[in-house]
């Protein structure tokens, strides 16, 4: 009986891991298929990592891109269900948008066991 | 949860002062609260009105993020002879502040943002403000356009002047609409003949195309208010006046959006 449960225990751990791997490579498809759709060639060079997401920049976006920079600009620290709750997109969809925007240098992404986060920058360290 | 208005126009000397004061006075007659910010750091105008100055900290110190919003707001409630609640933020008017505010680079501006935004939660939640009343500079400024982002409901507001009208119809489809704003024009110093049924369909032809512009509210001219100088507050002082009515009328319509 106890061996059972251990087995069991264990073949939850493995499914866990391919789980938890499977959304990687799904992240990081959507964010090469939404690059072939609106960005730039991976081959070129990305924005500048510190690249500040004001209202200019903001306004420049095409629009899908903008939505969710505003939406993430508003609620602070969001994840891609969060933000995908706000613009009534698909959660794929605004995960792909937000890893987009990550790699053009206007948000960073920091996981949080099996949560990723999505913010805005601020760099408060260097006030004026 | 309340809700945050901008007020902003194409060009200057349209007015966004003189309806900023008047409606925020409006809402507090009314008794609501209400929190009117200065966002015209460029050329502050509300210390002048209200005839008020701030002791320690401006609305300026709090963008900067050098002190908490309570801080850089001054109880007027007395302005509306106890009604409501009326906190004003005046922006620094200082050579040396408003020329420390035109120096601002990108990244400040996007800290500026996210302060403005945060006043959804201190002003509106935690505070319980009803309304938060940005009074903006003209144009495409920085503070102007973070006001915009942060607000609900824009009120924009125009002469007839053909390059305002132009200006501002360019703003409808390529600032506002692109933010997702919910927009309203206000028409204003038109001229009383206008006002009529017939003047209406003449100002109509007159603006072209007029049935794609959100016109809210047409408001006439005043000799009295022009003579008045900025220096007296329509709503509170003459309730009777059409201008003041009309601001009734535009108060109960943003109350019931």
């Amino acid at each position: 009986m106890k061996k059972r449960d251990f087995s069991t225990k264990k073949s939850l751990i493995i499914l866990e891991k391919i789980r938890e791997n499977l959304e990687k490579l799904n992240q990081k498809i959507e964010v090469m298929i939404e690059l072939q759709k609106h960005g730039k060639p991976s081959n070129e060079p990305l924005a500048d990592a510190t690249a500040p997401l004001d209202v200019m920049t903001l306004l420049s976006m095409p629009d899908h891109l903008r939505k969710t920079a505003i939406t993430v600009c508003r609620l602070g620290r969001a994840t891609a269900e969060e933000v995908a709750q706000q613009t009534k997109r698909a959660r794929a969809v605004e995960s792909g948008y937000l890893n987009q925007l990550v790699l053009m240098g206007y948000l960073k992404k920091e996981r949080q066991g099996r949560k990723a986060y999505f913010y805005v920058d601020k760099d408060d360290n260097n006030k004026e | 949860m309340g809700k945050i208005i901008a007020i902003h126009s194409y060009k200057g000397g349209t007015g966004k002062t003189l309806f900023s004061v008047n409606l925020a006075m409006t809402f507090a007659l009314k008794g609501k609260k209400v929190c009117l910010l200065d966002m015209d750091f460029r050329a502050p105008s509300l210390h002048a009105i209200l005839k008020a100055k701030s002791e320690k900290y401006w609305l300026n110190d709090y963008l900067n993020g050098t002190c908490s919003i309570e801080k850089a707001l001054i109880d007027l409630t007395k302005l509306s002879g106890g009604k409501g609640k009326l906190l004003v933020g005046l922006a620094n008017p200082s050579t040396e502040a408003i020329r420390d505010m035109s120096a601002k680079d990108r990244k400040w501006e996007m800290r500026a943002l996210g302060r403005l935004l945060a006043m959804r939660n201190s002003v509106l939640g935690e505070m319980g403000m009803d309304y938060l009343i940005f009074d903006t500079s003209p144009g495409l400024q920085y503070s102007s356009i973070n006001a915009i982002v942060s607000a609900d409901i824009v009120l924009v507001i125009s002469t007839i002047d053909a390059s305002d009208v132009q200006g501002t119809k360019r703003m409808l489809t390529e600032l506002y609409d692109l933010f997702e704003k919910k927009t309203y024009m206000i028409l204003n110093k038109v001229l009383i003949d206008y006002t009529t049924k017939k003047g209406k369909e003449e100002l109509s032809e007159k603006l072209g195309n007029s049935h794609s512009l959100p016109i809210f509210e047409i408001v006439p001219c005043f000799c009295d208010i022009l003579k008045a100088g900025g220096t007296r507050i329509i709503a509170k002082e003459f309730p009777q006046h059409f201008f003041s009515k009309t601001l009734n009328r535009m108060a109960e319509k943003i109350e019931h959006m």
